[in-house]
């Protein structure tokens, strides 16, 4: 009974204040959609960073079929080639600069390869036989890089030496500054949905304070007086949130989906189902966020 | 069922308490006229005892709870116990006489089927058989208080504050609703009625408490609304009271516009 009658009083509230509800939707789906692309850009980063990113900064890509470089002119790597460049490594001259290293096999470069490029069409024309086996180096030094490069660029079997960091630090960079930029647009717009929760709330009870007059008299519960109005602010940030966490689901599908992947082919992107992951959040942050203002605000205004 | 041991109530430390020193008891089943001029006490009095105001100093008991000691989680509780009905009606104009009951029952959880039985009995009690369908806007002010009483009394209280509940009404229906008000207490409530209207008072012959400046100046069981005994030993008192009256306006005189915002 009693929540049959919280719900009739919430329905009630939100249809006497359908403009000021609707302007609390939009207020949190903006600032939360702000929030949420500031999350999917650090999930991206994460994307591209793969299997290798944090582990080791240098890898010495060795030859394969159809390598053209210099040191594979006798083809595809040998095991004795493969076996020498491991004994340079754990040579003192070379190992001082070297924290460890760790063989990827060309089975695992495919493993890896299909974890990073999940979401993308590229996965299945790739074999595992077009892919390098590499040795992977974890720096003590990641500014040596150098070093590394000039001892085994010429090493017979080596392709090419790559300081792959250097190529994604700069990516990410620019990406972390625009999460940012976008985190500071979400600050703003959230203490905007605050003040316009509040002010939402206030009218609210200010257009029921008779029904709320006679709850009190009656001796209704604080909690039956003040859920109602509690819950229509909590409902609206729920229904922006998920209206947020419907757009970056269509960001991800059909702009990176759709669009970029196939504009940049071997780059890896998130896939539409990773954002979701960001949407309990988005409903957690904009639910408690209208929770929190209008318990605040029933306290100086409504009377119990 | 209400005690006060020593209340006074200080709205403004510079002005003159709205309740001065008062000690009264009401007993269970008592009814009770509270008469006295605007900003004498009254509306102070009945705020008190549904702990809207804290008092100054003294006990105000409750049905023989302390009403300060009542933790602000169980005052809804202490209310409970108590219906009040005002002298504006206040009622929810959008809801029909039967929805304005119920909405009493509904707030504090009552099941359909018990708001079923209980509101067209309370309805009988009151006179308004066979108007629940209609809108607060197509009674008359008497029927509309009939409303606001049986809202008042639909969850049984113990204790029923009528607060000039015939102030907007002409005399022969103020008598119908004295009527009803006596009928409730025939029935066990204590009914304690703040009040300007003489003829009423005259009629009832029920206990008066009269109140000026804040304090008691008169309680007679089957009294008149004015006092018939000259009282010798306050009159010098009234006197000085009454010298004050020059007083900028008292906070115990707002009462009746300090009500709408609850």
């Amino acid at each position: 009974m009693r929540l049959a009658f919280i719900l009739g009083e919430i329905g009630s509230g939100l249809r006497r204040n359908v403009s000021m509800v609707v302007s609390v939707i939009l207020v949190t789906f903006v600032s939360l959609t702000f929030v949420g692309a500031a999350g999917m850009l650090q999930l991206q980063i994460n994307q591209m960073k793969g299997y290798w990113y944090d582990k080791v900064q240098v890898a010495i890509f060795l030859c394969s079929d159809g390598s053209t470089a210099a040191g594979c002119a006798t083809g595809p790597v040998t095991p004795e080639q493969q076996e020498n460049l491991k004994t340079l490594l754990d040579s003192p001259a070379v190992a001082q600069y070297v924290n460890d290293f760790q063989f990827e096999s060309k089975e695992e470069a495919y493993k890896h390869f299909k974890d990073q490029f999940s979401n993308s069409p590229i996965v299945d024309s790739v074999t595992p036989d077009q892919l390098p086996s590499s040795f992977r180096i974890n720096m003590k030094d990641p500014e040596k890089y150098q070093i590394i490069s000039e001892t085994f660029s010429s090493q017979p079997g080596v392709e090419t030496v790559i300081d792959q960091r250097q190529l994604l630090e700069r990516l990410f960079s620019a990406m972390n500054a625009a999460s940012l930029v976008a985190v500071s647009i979400a600050g703003v717009m959230i203490i905007c949905a605050i003040l316009l929760i509040a002010t939402t709330i206030r009218l609210s009870a200010f257009s029921r304070r008779r029904e709320t007059g006679i709850m009190r008299l009656v001796g209704a519960s604080k909690m039956v007086i003040q859920l109602p109005f509690i819950l229509e602010g909590v409902i609206a940030a729920v229904v922006g949130a998920a209206l947020a966490s419907g757009t970056l689901w269509a960001v991800a599908h059909f702009f990176l989906g759709e669009y970029l992947s196939k504009q940049y082919p071997d780059t890896a992107f998130i896939s539409p189902g990773q954002t979701l992951i960001l949407a309990p959040a988005l409903l957690i942050l904009g639910g408690s966020l209208a929770g929190i203002s209008s318990l605040l605000t029933l306290r100086r205004y409504l009377k119990v | 069922m209400i005690r006060f041991e020593n209340v006074t109530k200080v709205y403004d430390q510079t002005a003159r308490p709205a309740l001065d020193d008062v000690s009264l008891e009401i007993d269970r089943g008592e009814f009770a006229f509270l008469v006295g001029a605007s900003g004498s006490g009254k509306s102070t009095f009945l705020r008190l005892v549904l702990k809207e105001d804290r008092a100054s100093s003294g006990a105000v008991y409750v049905a023989g709870q302390n009403v300060a000691k009542i933790s602000s989680w169980r005052v809804p509780r202490l209310r409970r116990g108590i219906g009040v009905v005002f002298q504006d009606f206040r009622l929810l104009p959008q809801k029909n006489v039967f929805a304005n009951v119920a909405f009493a029952m509904q707030v504090i959880g009552k099941s359909r089927s018990v708001i079923r039985d209980t509101v067209p009995e309370v309805l009988k009690t009151v006179g308004l058989e066979g108007k629940e369908r209609r809108m607060p806007h197509e009674l008359s002010g008497g029927e509309q208080q009939r409303v606001a009483i049986a809202r008042a009394v639909v969850n049984r209280p113990g204790i029923l504050l009528a607060d000039e509940p015939t102030g907007n009404l002409d005399p022969t229906t103020s008598m119908g609703i004295m009527g009803v008000l006596d009928k409730i207490n025939q029935n066990g409530t204590t009914v304690v009625m703040a009040t300007h209207d003489d003829d009423i008072v005259n009629e009832m012959r029920k206990r008066v408490v009269e109140l000026k400046h804040g304090v008691v100046i008169r309680d007679e069981a089957r009294a008149l609304y004015t006092s018939m005994i000259p009282v010798v030993g306050q009159s010098r008192r009234l006197k000085d009271a009454s010298g004050r009256d020059e007083t900028p306006p008292r906070p115990g005189s707002h009462e009746d516009a300090g009500e709408e915002q609850r």
